[in-house]
């Protein structure tokens, strides 16, 4: 008999495949069944064996009657390996959806009871440094109250109200179902001043302020699509945008196509557009497959009473 | 002449109302400003019923799907 068909009756009588003849059964300390050389106290012997992973490796008197696996099957040698539990493999997530602190602009961020969206920048009112985002990152679409806690990261990254909250809700510009509004956007304040910078996350410092012209050129930092470019192709868009909450039209919006792919995806609400010479010229909050819309900069200025840091 | 700014304050909320669009905005064209037109989808129907020029400005249709919140 081969190194293959006693690898088949192992494959049946330990992890419940199918084989004519054979009764099939599991047996829970094993989770995998292969092919390879026979080690003896780590040193390959040359001779084939089949190879029996297992959770852990126990003592044969402590491993339960009937679920031994014995030295040989069907007159071929097998060797058992400590494998562990296999699982799916899970990248690290990148940096954008991961707790960081100091924290700064591009990385994932949002209102505890939201998925996640995408902290903007640091802006500045009466003195006092705050983090921007949209409404609906840091406000849940107007269900959010004054001090409610924002995390970092957001709660669709694993950030956890216990142990990740950055700030906590200040205010917010609402949501109009009726007329027509002009930013989506919210500031929050940090517990500790020093958890936040003024960085943009791979993009650098932002230089204030100014709208974006026509064809410009415009990149932003965000947290699903991270850097990417793309070319302000509308300066002066109504659109209506659908929300969880409704649907809402928005006036005096700027219109992105993203150069090489999408601009943004779902996430990244809340990033600054920037201009080539680090102007902030836009909040990004909505997008349909081929354009991202973002307030002005301008607009969310005047709205808030704030200045970009 | 009246500027795109203009024309597009005075039609927008009749072209909003038209089913299929979802947005209007100024862009440019063959390097003159334009009104666009964002359409959901390119269903003849919608298309039809959109002008091609309003008050010698050029309509530029596009079609973009519909917008939603990232």
């Amino acid at each position: 008999m081969t190194a293959e068909d006693a690898k088949l009756v192992c494959e049946c009588q330990y992890l419940g495949l199918e084989k004519e003849g054979l009764t099939a059964g599991t047996n829970p300390n094993v989770v995998g069944v292969g092919i390879g050389h026979k080690t003896v106290r780590g040193q390959p012997t040359g001779e084939m064996a089949v190879k029996v992973y297992v959770k852990q490796k126990l003592h044969p008197l402590l491993v339960k009657d009937g679920e031994v696996i014995p030295d040989e099957i069907e007159g071929v040698s097998t060797d058992i390996e400590e494998a562990g539990e296999f699982s799916i493999w899970r990248p690290i997530p990148p940096i954008y959806q991961r707790k960081v602190r100091p924290a700064m602009g591009g990385l994932s961020i949002g209102h505890y009871a939201i998925t996640t969206g995408t902290l903007g920048c640091v802006v500045r009112t009466e003195g006092a440094d705050y983090i921007l985002s949209n409404n609906h990152v840091l406000a849940n679409e107007n269900r959010g109250v004054e001090g409610d806690p924002i995390l970092q990261p957001g709660r669709f990254d694993g950030g956890k109200p216990e142990k990740d909250v950055l700030a906590r809700l200040d205010t917010y510009v609402a949501l109009d179902p009726e007329g027509a509004n002009v930013v989506d956007c919210a500031i929050a304040l940090p517990f500790v001043a020093q958890d936040v910078s003024p960085d943009i996350l791979n993009v650098g410092r932002l230089r204030g302020s100014r709208d974006a012209a026509l064809d410009e050129k415009v990149q932003k930092s965000g947290r699903t699509t991270r850097v990417t470019n793309g070319t302000v192709t509308d300066v002066n868009a109504t659109i209506r945008v659908g929300y969880a909450t409704g649907s809402y039209i928005f006036q005096d919006q700027i219109v992105v196509r993203g150069e090489r792919g999408s601009f943004s995806a779902g996430g990244d609400s809340g990033a600054v557009i920037e201009a080539y010479d680090n102007s902030a010229v836009g909040l990004l909050f909505a997008g349909s497959p081929f354009f991202t819309v973002a307030n002005k900069m301008t607009n969310v200025e005047k709205a808030l009473d704030a200045k970009v840091v | 002449m009246a500027s795109v700014e203009e024309v597009k304050h005075r039609h927008e909320v009749r072209l909003m109302k038209t089913p299929g669009v979802v947005g209007v905005g100024i862009g440019r064209k063959d390097g003159k400003d334009c009104i666009r037109v964002y359409v959901k989808d390119d269903s003849p129907k919608t298309l039809a019923a959109l002008p091609q020029i309003l008050e010698d400005i050029d309509v530029e249709i596009v079609v973009s799907g519909t917008f939603k919140a990232l």
